[in-house]
């Protein structure tokens, strides 16, 4: 007779294992890693440049840099490239963040070599056109514009702003106007500066074969030596600890609650980390249970330790209705408390431990997900054992670590609070 | 190719399973054939709501969240007008605990007053975060009834009024899973490195002795044929007016609808396609256009969108809109302009075939098209469509008769979101 009542039995793996990243370091300098897994016959490649935004000499230079490499080059205009992009059905796509700028392509194997002859042209030969900068900011210019009317995008930014200062690499926002003040040459001075050999990491993932690998290395073998820009590193931070905008009508506030800690490396983060989780890393988390399943006030709630190249911080984002604003803040900085003042119950913690196992078994399933974990870790300056060494870390921590981090590190008195809305 | 294997149980249930030895996954997806439009005007946002009380614990397991979170997995559920789907991916160990939890919650849910009362706020929020409190939120919710006038489709999956969702009883509840949540209405689908011989008498184990019952047959009022445009303008203190013109097509399983698709990758699909081109870069009258079907399984919509640049009247950003349906009307598609969506289907797909978890939901979104072997028969279909069939098709469509244009205008002074009706 089937017992309904109880869960049949299940296992969780003591180790985790990574298909290992095969590193080489071209003879330009360019390091480059080759993730050779998967089933199906395709390839990606991506492009890792230390030239986020921190590093731009105008407001959106870096992005709008970025953006435009693929809008005319000398042997194709922008609409050239875009139809032959489509035509081979290669995917193209750039990312950009603080610190880095990513160029992705992924296409089917069989079109490698073409991928790699327009990539080649985009990296190399970039024309920054007048008349594609100017269709490209009025453009970027209005959706920027649309994302600032939504609550959560101006909680966010303020929200970076309260944490690490108006005026910080890290903290600042442009007005959308700066648009205006850019000029193709602020672009060409800034990819001539950071888009070289010295600058740059790649990954490829998927059907990495002794022929795609070759094919892969003659490109990146092209890239031109020049002697990497410094990194002018991030000033002191100053945070605010309340930053409150009110909306007239606002149905719900967009609530953020944080604070500057470390980067990856530091001895605290795993354990952070995993303290984060148990409050808001998961679905039926203290703060979902609170928040969403006893009172209702929000559709969801998430907590997370929060990685950049030279800094990192802990956050808190939700967005709540909006005659619970107080309240919501209120049963926050309350779960905070419980997280510094008890210790975690060993059932609870047991949970957390293979939901994050489990994450990152998902995470790892297939290639484009491993070279994304490698990505990171090569940016934070490791390799991929820090997965393993989070994960062990995260199998054995203690109640009384994880309560004397959360102690040390998240006193109430020192978070910072955004709310956009009531 | 995806290969599987399908089993009909003695209660009803359909069974699809997919072996995948190249991950340490197993996903483990459940449609059930009830969506929106199986709705009361007079109920509406139900379908949703019930995916919402589905994770409020079943009869014999009081939290559904936990079990899986203890197993290393991951879940979640979404509702649209056609069905509703869960899905979850775990540890391939640990299939069981899938099936334990998703078979009892198909036997009986808990129907907990708590939970529905709980999950009811939980709703209201969902709303006002998604529909109202956001710019261009509530479009759909002006779209559907504008496009729709008998059809259930008419409304949002949120629901028409969001007092439906305020006044929900347990009584309603109950009704709602024994019509709809059962063996002979669901079709369960499964991916993973396990034997499909293991994973059927798995299937057996926890849902073979579920009781079959009759599947629903619901009377869903058609549609009338629309014979003259629709217009519908709104104000709102948005950036940038947004235009949304909706032309009515055939159900999804129609050949119309294929060459509907391969006519909205040719206007709108990669930042070559034909509106991209002309209307962004060429002569720049949007910020953004898109053209898509809205893939639904009775007749549906074919959208063309567009955010219009400040300076461009929206007559002007109309008339262009109108100008590329003409085109497609009027001249032949070009030999290589047709293989280049084409091709770009079929990478789209060959990428979409990486995730265990996408092909175990498409496999139960196929076969309940129909027959999950359609799965494997889209890229033939596509690759089949000619200029002949993709003229003709725009012919059909592309008519003022056949539209519902929302013009939605950007006014500094126009009060915020209401909600409507």
């Amino acid at each position: 007779m089937l017992d309904r009542t109880i869960q049949p039995p299940f296992q969780l793996p003591d180790r985790l294992t990574i298909p290992a990243a095969r590193q080489t370091t071209l003879q330009n300098g360019i390091r480059f890693w080759t993730i050779d897994a998967g089933t199906q016959p395709l390839v990606r490649l991506s492009l890792v440049f230390n030239a986020g935004t921190r590093y731009q000499p105008a407001p959106f230079a870096a992005s709008a840099t970025l953006n435009l490499m693929s809008e005319g080059t000398a042997r194709h205009t922008a609409a050239q490239i875009a139809e032959l992009f489509d035509f081979y059905g290669i995917y193209y796509d750039t990312s950009i963040d603080r610190d880095y700028s990513v160029l992705t392509v992924s296409c089917l194997s069989r079109f490698l070599d073409t991928t790699l002859e327009l990539l080649d042209e985009i990296l190399f030969g970039p024309l920054f056109p007048d008349h594609e900068l100017e269709l490209y900011a009025s453009k970027r210019k209005q959706q920027l514009t649309i994302e600032r009317e939504k609550p959560s995008y101006q909680a966010r930014e303020l929200f970076s702003e309260a944490l690490f200062g108006r005026e910080h690499p890290y903290g600042r926002v442009a007005a959308a106007a700066e648009y205006d003040q850019l000029t193709t040459d602020t672009l060409r001075t800034f990819y001539s500066g950071y888009y070289t050999a010295g600058n740059l990491f790649a990954v490829a993932s998927g059907a990495i074969t002794p022929q795609a690998a070759r094919s892969l290395e003659k490109f990146l073998g092209r890239i031109p030596v020049a002697a990497p820009p410094a990194d002018p590193g991030i000033p002191p931070t100053s945070s605010t600890p309340l930053i409150r905008t009110r909306r007239d009508g606002a149905l719900q506030s967009s609530i953020r609650i944080g604070k500057v800690l470390f980067p990856k490396g530091h001895p605290d983060f795993n354990a952070l980390q995993v303290a984060a989780t148990v409050l808001g890393g998961y679905f039926g988390s203290r703060l979902v249970k609170n928040l969403r399943e006893e009172k209702g006030y929000t559709y969801g709630i998430y907590s997370a330790m929060l990685n950049m190249q030279h800094s990192g911080y802990f956050a808190i984002a939700t967005d709540v209705t909006a005659a619970a604003t107080d309240d919501a803040v209120a049963e926050i900085l309350r779960e905070i408390e419980r997280l510094r003042t008890e210790p975690i119950p060993a059932t609870e913690l047991e949970m957390v431990r293979n939901i994050i196992a489990g994450e990152m078994m998902r995470i790892l399933d297939g290639p484009f997900g491993i070279a994304d974990v490698t990505i990171e870790n090569v940016q934070c300056g490791t390799t991929n054992d820090a997965v393993t060494a989070f994960f062990n870390e995260m199998r054995t921590v203690t109640p009384e670590r994880l309560q004397q981090v959360a102690r040390e590190w998240l006193d109430p008195a020192t978070l910072s609070t955004v709310i956009v809305g009531a | 190719m995806i290969e599987f294997q399908k089993k009909t149980l003695a209660n009803g249930l359909t069974v699809i399973v997919h072996e995948d030895p190249s991950t340490p996954m197993v996903a483990v997806n459940v449609l059930y054939k009830v969506g929106a439009r199986n709705e009361d005007y007079d109920h509406t946002g139900f379908a949703h709501l019930f995916e919402h009380l589905m994770f409020g614990g079943s009869v014999n397991i009081p939290s559904y969240d936990e079990p899986v979170q203890l197993a290393g997995g991951e879940n979640n559920a979404f509702t649209n007008n056609d069905y509703t789907n869960y899905y979850l991916a775990l540890p391939r160990e640990n299939i069981e605990t899938a099936l334990w939890l998703e078979s009892d919650r198909m036997l009986s849910l808990a129907f907990n007053e708590r939970s529905l009362e709980v999950q009811r706020k939980v709703v209201i929020e969902e709303f006002a975060q998604r529909y109202l409190n956001q710019p261009y939120g509530d479009i759909w919710l002006l779209l559907r009834p504008l496009a729709y006038e008998r059809h259930p489709y008419r409304w949002a999956t949120i629901g028409r009024d969001i007092d439906h969702i305020r006044n929900a009883t347990m009584e309603q509840v109950r009704a709602f899973f024994s019509r709809y949540y059962k063996p002979s209405n669901a079709i369960l689908s499964i991916a993973g490195d396990i034997p499909a011989r293991r994973v059927f008498d798995l299937v057996e184990k926890w849902f073979g002795p579920l009781p079959g019952g009759t599947p629903p047959r619901d009377k869903i009022p058609a549609e009338p044929v629309q014979t003259a445009p629709r217009r519908l303008e709104v104000r709102r203190p948005v950036p940038a007016s947004v235009i949304y013109i909706a032309f009515h097509t055939g159900p999804r399983m129609s050949r119309e609808v294929t060459v509907c698709d391969v006519i909205s990758d040719l206007l709108s699909n990669g930042t070559s396609s034909r509106l991209y081109q002309r209307l962004v870069k060429e002569n720049p009258l949007f910020s953004n256009v898109n053209a898509y079907i809205s893939g639904d399984v009775d007749p549906g919509l074919f959208l063309v969108t567009g955010h219009v640049m400040e300076g461009t009247s929206l007559e002007t950003a109309e008339a262009a809109l109108w100008n590329e349906l003409e085109r497609m009307k009027n001249e032949p598609v070009g030999d290589y302009e047709l293989e280049k969506v084409k091709n770009k289907f079929e990478a789209n797909n060959v990428f979409g075939e990486i995730n265990v978890l996408n092909k175990a939901m498409n496999l139960a979104y196929f076969e309940m098209l129909g027959d999950a072997a359609l799965i494997n028969d889209e890229v033939a279909q596509h690759n089949s469509v000619t200029r002949d069939e993709i003229q003709e098709v725009s012919r059909r469509i592309f008519r003022p008769e056949n539209s519902s244009t929302l013009l939605y205008i950007a006014d500094p002074e126009a009060p915020d979101t209401a909600p409507t009706e």
